[in-house]
């Protein structure tokens, strides 16, 4: 295996298309976020532009990231992928002590030094690069139930209880979406697939029911203008600003949802505001716009002749695609709302940089694939 | 196993592929239902939406408020309900009509005539009572609503009435105060109306989104409620006294110009504006014009003074009471031969003051009452104000200009006579007149000298032989205290020449030498005395005594011997306890009374008599509870210090 890997490790050109909608996704994100928070940011913190900056900070960062880890050898990259995943746990676990910090009650953050990181953004990537080494090396045994289904499942298992504790629900459903989809492509048999959707169908239902919170949020999400006023009323805002855009949108800027009415306007329901502004035909370029990335990365990942090249990239694939997924779905109002940030264009470093990340690793695999 | 793994890749592909094809039939699905929510549930959201964001159109703030210096309210607002209809919402207009009559107890008739109106939104009675609020919630007739208003209320009831104002049911400054900041106390408009959360607490916003408060702007004025409350005390007590038919009394700071009281009788109380007439709503201190008389003649003095027409004691013959000019005849009171200039202002011989008027010439003279500022508006801006009325020189006769240099055939209001005695007060520099500290008038710095400060000193230590020689002025002299002062008996105009009715006035300022404080008090058509001595001085002296006794410069105690001492035989039937206690209807007690059931309106009021601005909880017109509760005694002054909740009045 170790042979094939330096055999093949010839230096390509890094996909440029798939270069130019990263930079077009996270340019377009900018504007959003300043679209989205400044007058909030105006009345909060007394200046227009403060998430614009910390966002165009934030993007500077990922972008280095992105050139990292797009030169990064895959040793080292590859090599180091038991570092990656024991880093994820331990940073999820230290948001349970007290340097996590908590927003509402749930400690998602850590704090470091003036800035906050969210370790789930971080965690995907490890935890996709951590099975896309376990189902490219043990290949052979990924058909047993001891070693090609437990372990897989024990560490994303580990993971997801460590969110449930913050607690991060939708964290926690996108982690088990992961290894779904990354188990889907490496080969775990169907039948263990089936029933440990089944098994998480099961106790996502439990979690939900016992918990009056996610239940009201759930019902809410059946018919959130029973509860515009409460439970619904993100939802509810959410769907105001859609319909209120109808073709063309209000005009970048001029939204009247985000003047507070859409709770976390630059962050998760960033989308209700481009609904908003942007108007159907903007969400129908914003969908050709993803639609081209995700191909993009996809065709990457079908073209990789090496497995875990072709794992890794497919998992990256899949935690962006993932991402704006439950996103559009969330703010469409389609599924139960649960905080999941929209890849790009929300505001928040983790994310933002996890993103670019995913980019970087997705544009370093791209050189290998042959011309 | 190389074959192995390249079996399995080809396998992984087509997986890929799959994933891939359900990622792009959830997109799919996701742009349909965008379309969906965006197109077709387009209208009815962007409907749904603008209605919960755009405000209500009776989305009305609270109208600004209005404090006296040290922040006592002088004009609040409080919530009323009123009651509107949508006319085209109501299916049966009769039954509505008869409902809605039954809960306003108002004629059917008129009501099913509004009802029967096209109009989108009629009113049917604004500001109701909460019993007939609660009615109408509970007839629940369609088309039927409430709504919250401002109602203006002045808690200490005709308090400086005139001088704040009033206000119409919409909430617009008709007069006073009220008029002039109308703009500064109207409550903004939201644009937009946020319902931050479940509980529904309310943020405004403007178009751009920002957080606005929708109240009005506060006004603070210059007034002091005390002084104010001391001077109307003192002037109603004189009104009554000699059955005259009106009055002022103004109160000015010198070092600032600012005005401490204006007081203006027949009194009127802005909380009843439907029982008063327009002359009790004049704020005379600024509309009236009236010939000032002898308390123009400073002036005269500070002038010739100036010119140098004549010295402190260059002999002036006043002709034993009788002189010819022209045609007329001029008369003193008080017959003299010859005397030095500074006792013809001490004995106010009008041949003495015509003399020095004819021999300065009418341009002179009428330069400095011009300086001065008479014939022309303070910068006040009150409305209504007069400019006063002086001719000019040119056309000015012999006999014209004799008559104005002892105060006649000259028009001025009360605030313009203050003006230019602040100007003397002030070392010979003119001064503006304030009467509101918040916002600050904004005007430019036009001090201008118009008597050297030697003129001015000159003529002030005049005046304090006016008071404390045997001048006109000794009802006034209060012991321990110096005070510059001037008599005015003015004969009122009446047709064909002058009648017998009279003003009388007094100015004075203490203390002489530096005045600190200047009082004017002008009564008009006293019935039973005719003297500024007898009449109007008196009443400059309890307002000063008050007024230092309030600044800690006079003793209380002083207050009480003085009245004893000097008060002659006008004072002495009313001692000062009893004239602390203002004109009232209502018999004073120790006790609290029971209030329940007033009108809130009335509650300040009585409550105000006492001083106290109680804490008013709940919301409503009505009184539905107090504390203390009736038959206690009333709360001393050291409990109100400090704490603000000393007396509370329940509403609903």
């Amino acid at each position: 295996m170790s042979g094939t890997l330096n055999a093949k490790s010839t230096a390509g050109r890094p996909d440029p298309w798939l270069v130019t909608a990263t930079l077009f996704l996270g340019g377009f994100g900018l504007i959003m976020v300043l679209s989205s928070s400044g007058i909030m940011a105006e009345r909060v913190y007394g200046d227009t532009y403060f998430f614009f900056k910390r966002q165009l900070l934030y993007t500077g960062v990922g972008l280095v990231a992105m050139a990292v880890c797009m030169q990064m050898p895959r040793r080292l990259l590859y090599g180091m992928t038991y570092v990656w995943i024991m880093a994820a746990l331990a940073l999820l676990a230290l948001c349970l002590t007290p340097v996590g910090f908590s927003v509402n009650g749930a400690s998602r953050w850590i704090r470091l030094g003036p800035a906050h990181i969210q370790p789930l953004e971080f965690a995907k990537v490890a935890l996709v690069l951590y099975l896309a080494y376990f189902f490219a090396r043990k290949q052979e045994l990924v058909r047993t139930f001891s070693v090609g289904f437990l372990p897989p499942f024990i560490v994303t298992g580990v993971l997801c209880v460590l969110l449930l504790l913050q607690p991060d629900f939708g964290g926690a459903v996108v982690l088990a979406g992961l290894l779904f989809f990354m188990c889907l492509v490496g080969g775990t048999r169907f039948s263990y697939l089936f029933l440990s959707l089944l098994f998480a169908a099961g106790a996502g239902w439990l979690l939900i029911s016992s918990s009056p919170y996610r239940f009201k949020r759930w019902t809410a999400f059946l018919d959130p203008f029973a509860s515009a006023q409460n439970e619904g009323y993100q939802l509810v805002q959410s769907l105001y600003a859609f319909g209120s855009g109808r073709i063309f949108g209000t005009g970048l800027g001029a939204g009247k949802q985000k003047l507070f009415f859409l709770p976390e306007a630059h962050n998760d329901f960033i989308m209700a505001v481009v609904g908003e502004e942007l108007g159907f035909v903007g969400m129908s370029l914003f969908f050709i716009a993803i639609g081209f990335f995700l191909w993009r990365a996809l065709r990457i990942c079908i073209k990789l002749e090496d497995l875990q090249d072709r794992f890794t990239a497919f998992g990256v694939t899949c935690v962006l695609a993932l991402g704006m997924l439950l996103n559009l779905a969330v703010v469409l109002g389609t599924v139960p709302p649960k905080g999941v940030a929209m890849p790009f264009i929300s505001y928040g470093g983790s994310s933002l940089t996890a993103s670019f990340i995913c980019a970087g690793i997705l544009l370093n695999l791209s050189r290998r694939v042959p011309s | 196993m190389a074959q192995d793994g390249q079996g399995r890749k080809d396998h992984s592909r087509v997986k890929i592929g799959l994933v891939a094809a359900l990622f792009a039939l959830a997109f799919a699905g996701l742009w349909v239902r965008a379309g969906w929510v965006q197109l077709h549930l387009g209208d009815a959201l962007l409907t749904q939406a603008s209605r919960q964001s755009l405000a209500a159109e009776f989305e009305y703030g609270e109208r600004g408020r209005i404090f006296d210096r040290n922040g006592e309210m002088l004009a609040t607002s409080v919530q009323a309900n009123s009651v509107y209809a949508s006319p085209f919402e109501i299916a049966d207009l009769d039954a509505a009509a008869t409902a809605v009559a039954k809960a306003l107890s108002l004629p059917r008739k008129d009501i099913r005539q509004k009802l029967a109106s096209k109009k989108q939104f009629v009113w049917i009675k604004r500001q109701v009572s909460d019993r007939e609020a609660a009615a109408l919630t509970r007839a629940d007739i369609p088309g039927i609503r409430l709504t919250t208003e401002y109602s203006r209320i002045y808690p200490n009831g005709h308090l400086a009435g005139q001088t704040l104002g009033l206000v119409d049911i919409d909430g617009h400054g008709l007069e006073g105060v009220e008029r002039l900041y109308d703009a500064r106390m109207q409550p903004g408009k939201a644009k937009f109306v946020v319902q931050r959360d479940a509980k529904g607490s309310r943020l405004y916003l403007d178009a751009l989104g920002r957080e606005v408060n929708i109240n009005g702007l506060d006004v603070r004025l210059t007034l002091d409620t005390h002084i104010q409350h001391a001077a109307e005390q003192a002037l109603a007590n004189a009104i009554a006294q000699y059955k005259a038919r009106a009055g002022i009394v103004l109160v000015v700071e010198v070092d600032s110009g600012d005005i401490l009281a204006m007081a203006n009788q027949p009194f009127f109380n802005p909380n009843a504006v439907k029982g008063s007439n327009p002359g009790q709503r004049r704020l005379r201190a600024v509309t009236d014009v009236y010939e000032p008389g002898s308390t123009l003649k400073p002036f005269l003095f500070a002038a010739a003074l100036e010119e140098g027409a004549i010295e402190t004691d260059t002999l002036i013959n006043c002709e034993n009471g009788r002189w010819r000019v022209a045609n007329k005849t001029i008369r003193d009171t008080h017959p003299r031969g010859w005397l030095p200039a500074h006792q013809v202002l001490r004995y106010s011989s009008n041949i003495g003051c015509a003399k020095i008027g004819l021999d300065m010439g009418a341009d002179i003279y009428a330069n400095y009452l011009t300086k001065l500022g008479f014939g022309e508006k303070t910068d006040l801006g009150l409305s209504g104000e007069s400019a006063g009325l002086v001719m000019p020189p040119a056309k000015w006769t012999s006999v014209d200009l004799a008559a104005i240099s002892f105060g006649q055939g000259i028009g001025v209001t009360a605030v313009q006579l203050a003006r230019a005695f602040l100007c003397l007060a002030n070392e010979g520099v003119t001064r503006e007149l304030n009467l509101v500290r918040t916002p600050a008038p904004n005007r430019p710095n036009a001090a201008v000298r118009v008597f050297s400060p030697e003129t001015a000193a000159t003529v002030l230590k005049m005046m304090r032989d006016v008071v404390h020689e045997d001048g006109t002025g000794r009802t006034a002299r209060i012991p321990g205290i110096t005070m510059a002062g001037k008599t005015g008996t003015a004969q009122k105009a009446a047709k064909g020449g002058y009648g017998d009715q009279y003003l009388s006035s007094f100015v004075a300022m203490v203390p002489a030498d530096d005045p600190k404080l200047l009082v004017i008090t002008m009564i008009d058509e006293p019935q039973t005395a005719n003297y500024g001595s007898m009449v109007a001085a008196p009443v400059c002296r309890e307002v000063t005594v008050r007024t230092l006794a309030y600044y800690g410069k006079v003793s209380e105690t002083l207050e009480s011997v003085v009245a004893e001492r000097v008060s002659v035989d006008l004072l002495a039937d009313s001692p000062l306890d009893q004239a602390m206690a203002l004109p009232t209807e209502h018999p004073e007690t120790d006790t609290v009374p029971n209030i329940q059931g007033l009108s809130v309106r009335r509650a300040l009021e009585l409550l105000a008599r006492r001083g106290i601005v109680p804490v008013l909880k709940g919301q409503g017109m009505t009184v539905r509870d107090q504390k203390p509760r009736a038959g206690q005694p009333w709360p001393t002054e050291q409990q109100t210090e400090g704490t603000d909740d000393v007396f509370i009045l329940w509403l609903s």
